[in-house]
């Protein structure tokens, strides 16, 4: 699926400077009997309120890690360090990672809620949607019967039967509307930010379609700031404001949206762009991108896609390439971005469908 | 954890040429060399790996060897070869104790264990038997022959072992220690056919036995190339609890005196302890007759959980090595 | 609905089955009970110079067993169901000349008092030390409970039950060797009878708590480091909810589920094992009169032990198979977690 320059301008928002949360040199590493993982390298992101955020990269670079890391819930023997700062609309600027486990807990609904990946193994097999529902409001001290009128509404808005779906156990519910119950089950404590890790991995094409026009729906209604993290490039090309590309554990590119797919910088971002399926374009113009992403333990000096890259050079294998300007708000972490339109081509012709 | 690299095809006419992992190149020996590495080879050696199957294995030696080879070095006890009721550990001619009679203790106990090896093994082959037949009937047809052997199967499992064999017992009383196991045997196979049928039933769905059924492929040699070989761990897991269960009941059938004493046993030796040894009043003077029997058993029913708790490591996903499924694959890691 | 008919369809089948096999077992023994009887009938009137009637004898037969040999099969197979379902008439003891319902209904509570508290409170223990385990998974306290588990699971109860029997009340003389309430008591809502009777059930139910024990807690705790390991758990914990709630409905109710079969298969072993049991301690259950009835071939007898204990084994598979229902929302729907 590609997108075409029109759909593209429709994306266009002003970059208002009010963030909602900041990372600033966000790390986290496992100790593994082989050696020191990092599974997040000095990460530094700004996500404005508001505004839908599309983290793209491989299987292994690192998103989930990012998803888990914005709320403080990086699994045991995960170390996570750094700042994470959040800003609440009224009041004070918070800092997620010294918070209190009393106070995590309400930030983790209350603020910031998490879909995660698989949706079919998210609930308790033997208590019914409603159930999970009433728990989460309790947990968090607010009231049932009100509660579950926005449970009701929030469920509606996900296109979805309320009465029916309340009375159902998760395994009667198929994979869509069970990744639909878990997205309005987040949304039950009014949170600012909803971070998805992959709500449409597995679902079938037009399902993804849908879910993803749900989000910017709800995104809409609910004044939401969205994180969406993905490995598929195209589609949250439609839906988000901002695009972050990580490879290797850290953010080689951030930038708006039409910016990155138009005019993208980093040589891995337009190898992404080129390597993406067509049906025009023969099999031979396709080009998949050569080699394998690096081991958590064993990440590459200098900068860590270099071994991929074609326009590297020595500079490349030694030192890693600071953030670079390509435009207002688009950064690039490369030496080379400059030579990378003309050595990596890439066009965006219409696939068959949109 | 790496990408592959997606192979690419000079004609550019597609990837499907050059998977290779089973080729048709390969010859028969070859083929079933990989599979007995992966079926026999493998999973012997992650069992064997694991310290619990280790032991159990040793001690079940241990005793199969009392009774074959040990029957031959000890002699059969005799009257009066020591002073009665002698503790353990007092002379060389006695070393566990003697009974009442002066015979001592551990001849007899090596002298019962042939018998009581037939009886498990008769159990074994019985329960094990009955229950591969149908669970694997049940499981891979299905419908209504699935129906009525799981009925029969949950009927006999509900019915209480005991009085059943004691009523069987009452009847016929059967002396010979094969047949025995094999009355005893009744009350172990429900339990073990259901299991093999719910693993009959996982396997089935699997995409090659399709595949296999789409090819053509008969029914039984489905059977005994696939399905059977992914049994083996499961089968051998409830022998050994067959074979604990047949001796337990055995034991304590003989030991309270349901069954007639011309079989050897080792409960026959504890009931003698407990009704001319007034061992259970008197533990000082006639307790080593009762219990040198009895931590025989004890020891023997240790090995074989040891044995088949070692053996769970085979098929749980968990807790062997990652995708080990060939010998090599094992050794990485 | 269909699933609770499907079951109390299967636990009618069974007592019929066990019934009919009693009935079959009647029938061919080649010189089985029926001719035994006979035989013995025949010795008892020659010897006290009564001439021997053939149909006296088969009237007598009938009285004891509820068959009657001179029917053809159908007819005497419908006669024996007949007698037993609508008259509870399960033949005549012939070493206590009574009914055998009679003689065998008075101790069936005993046996299953000691046998239901034992096996419930082994099966909790398992629960309870399963999930402990697996919360404390890899420390000492795991490692050593792991072994001990596996080593009480080697020791058969009965063995277990003399261990105790020999220390704990012919040596410390803490607990009584026999009987179920002590002599001198009367029988009723008293203090000292309820005490006695305790005190005389404690070893036996302790005997049978090694049976509810056996191997549960290791699959307990296999079952909760696997559930330990779903996503739901760790989403239900980012969600904010207890601790204590994510223990219990979350953990415990998950793990719970496969033991079930084992719980319904323990029910069978654990009236079982009371025959063994109720021996070793002297305790006047229904298995204690099982022993006396095997040496002296009181068939009649032997059949009604045997109906018996199916019946209450029936029942309580059928009770745990109805509640099974509660726990996992799937049962209802036939497909099961348990199998």
């Amino acid at each position: 699926m590609t997108t075409t320059e029109s759909t593209l301008q429709s994306r266009r928002r002003s970059t208002n400077r009010d963030p909602i949360m900041t990372l600033r040199d966000v790390t986290v590493t496992f100790d593994m009997p082989r050696g020191t993982a990092t599974v997040l390298d000095s990460v530094d992101m700004t996500i404005e309120r508001g505004s839908v955020l599309g983290v793209v990269g491989e299987s292994g670079s690192g998103k989930s890690m990012f998803a888990s890391a914005l709320l403080d819930a990086v699994v045991d023997p995960g170390v996570l360090s750094g700042n994470i700062t959040y800003y609440p609309k009224n009041g004070d600027p918070v800092d997620v990672l010294d918070l209190s486990e009393e106070r995590l807990k309400q930030f983790r609904c209350e603020a910031v809620s998490m879909v995660f990946q698989g949706a079919q193994n998210s609930f308790n097999p033997t208590m019914t949607i409603r159930d999970h529902f009433i728990e989460t409001l309790r947990a968090h001290n607010r009231d049932p019967e009100t509660g579950m009128q926005r449970a009701r509404e929030l469920l509606s808005d996900v296109y979805l039967d309320p009465e029916r779906v309340l009375d159902s156990y998760p395994h009667e519910l198929s994979g869509g509307m069970q990744q639909r119950s878990l997205i309005a089950l987040s949304l039950i404590l009014d949170p600012a930010v909803l971070v998805m890790d992959e709500p449409t991995a597995a679902l079938d094409l037009l399902m993804q379609r849908a879910i993803t026009e749900m989000i910017s729906d709800l995104q809409k209604k609910y004044n939401l700031t969205v994180i969406f993290i993905t490995h598929d490039l195209p589609l949250v090309s439609s839906l988000a404001d901002r695009l972050g590309v990580m490879y290797a554990f850290q953010f080689v590119e951030q930038g708006p949206t039409e910016e990155m797919i138009l005019n993208a910088a980093h040589p891995y971002t337009r190898a992404l762009l080129r390597a993406v399926p067509n049906l025009d374009i023969p099999i031979a113009e396709m080009k998949p991108i050569e080699g394998d992403s690096p081991d958590s333990i064993d990440v590459p000096d200098g900068c860590a896609y270099h071994p991929r890259c074609p326009l590297a050079t020595d500079e490349c294998a030694r030192d890693p390439p600071p953030f670079s300007d390509v435009d207002a708000d688009h950064v690039v972490a490369c030496y080379h971005w400059e030579q990378a339109e003309t050595e990596i081509p890439y066009s965006l012709e219409d696939g068959g469908e949109e | 954890m790496a990408g592959t690299e997606p192979r690419q095809s000079e004609r550019g006419s597609g990837l499907v040429n050059d998977l290779d992992t089973e080729s048709a190149a390969s010859t028969r020996i070859e083929r079933l060399y990989r599979r007995f590495d992966r079926y026999v080879y493998a999973p012997a050696a992650v069992a064997y790996s694991d310290l619990r199957t280790r032991i159990g294995i040793a001690i079940i030696l241990c005793f199969v060897l009392m009774g074959t080879v040990g029957v031959m070095l000890v002699e059969p006890a005799g009257m009066n070869e020591v002073p009665p009721f002698q503790s353990p550990f007092q002379s060389a001619a006695a070393p566990l104790g003697a009974d009442r009679m002066g015979q001592p203790i551990h001849s007899q106990v090596v002298h019962a264990t042939p018998a009581m090896l037939q009886m498990a093994l008769a159990g074994i082959v019985f329960s094990v038997g009955v229950a591969l037949s149908i669970g694997v009937a049940a499981g891979y047809k299905g419908g209504i022959v699935d129906d009525v052997l799981m009925t029969a199967t949950d009927i006999l499992m509900v019915i209480p072992g005991l009085p059943l064999i004691v009523v069987i017992a009452a009847i016929w009383q059967p002396e010979q220690p094969f047949v025995v196991g094999m009355i005893l045997a009744i009350d172990a196979w429900p339990g073990i056919a259901r299991m093999l049928r719910s693993q009959v039933l996982t396997i089935r769905e699997a995409n090659y036995i399709e595949a296999d059924r789409a090819m053509g492929v008969g029914t039984g040699e489905i059977l005994l190339s696939n399905i059977a070989p992914q049994l083996m761990p499961f089968v051998l897991i409830n022998a050994a609890e067959a074979a604990r269960q047949v001796i337990f009941a055995s034991v304590a059938l003989y030991f309270l005196g349901f069954l007639p004493f011309s079989t050897n046993n080792w409960g026959v030796i504890m009931n003698l302890a407990y009704k001319q040894g007034g061992a259970l009043s008197n533990p000082g003077l006639s307790g080593h007759w009762l219990y040198v029997p009895m931590i025989a058993l004890t020891l023997f029913s240790f090995g074989l959980i040891l044995f088949s708790q070692g053996m769970d490591r085979v098929f749980n996903p968990r807790l062997r090595a990652r995708h080990a499924k060939t010998v090599e694959q094992t050794e990485e890691h | 609905m269909n699933y609770y008919a499907k079951r109390v369809g299967q636990a009618v089948l069974t007592l019929f089955t066990v019934v009919t096999l009693t009935f079959v077992l009647y029938r061919l023994m080649p010189g089985g009970p029926v001719e035994m009887m006979q035989s013995r009938l025949i010795g008892q009137m020659e010897a006290s110079g009564q001439a021997v009637n053939e149909q006296m004898i088969d009237r007598m037969v009938n009285l004891y067993t509820g068959y009657d040999p001179d029917q053809p099969i159908h007819v005497a197979y419908y006669q024996y169901v007949r007698d037993m379902v609508l008259h509870l008439d399960f033949g005549q003891s012939i070493q206590h000349q009574e009914p055998v319902f009679d003689v065998l209904f008075r101790a069936l509570p005993w046996s299953v008092f000691v046998s239901v508290y034992g096996l419930i409170l082994g099966y909790t223990a398992n629960l309870v030390l399963g999930s402990i385990m697996a919360y404390k998974e890899g420390s000492w306290f795991d490692k050593i409970a792991s072994v001990g588990a596996i080593f009480l699971n080697s020791i058969p109860y009965y063995v277990g039950g003399i261990l105790m029997l020999s220390f704990l009340a012919y040596e410390l003389g803490w607990f009584p060797t026999g009987g179920r309430y002590p002599e001198g008591t009367t029988p009723g809502f008293n203090i000292p009878f309820m005490l006695g009777v305790i005190h005389h059930a404690a070893l036996p139910i302790a005997s049978s708590f090694i049976v509810g024990f056996g191997g549960g807690a290791l699959e307990m705790r296999g079952n909760s480091i696997r559930v330990m390991g779903e996503d739901y758990l760790r989403v239900a914990r980012l969600r904010g909810l207890s601790d204590f709630r994510i223990a219990t409905w979350y953990v415990g109710r998950n793990s719970l589920l496969p033991l079930y079969t084992k719980f319904m298969i323990g029910i069978a072993a654990i009236f079982s094992s009371s025959i063994v049991m109720e021996q070793i301690f002297r305790y006047p259950g229904m298995g204690w009169y099982t022993f006396d009835a095997l040496k002296l071939r009181d068939y009649p007898l032997l059949m009604g032990v045997l109906i018996l204990f199916s019946t209450v084994t029936v029942t309580g598979v059928l009770i745990a198979d109805l509640t099974y229902g509660l726990i996992d929302p799937r049962a209802t729907q036939g497909d099961r977690e348990a199998y």
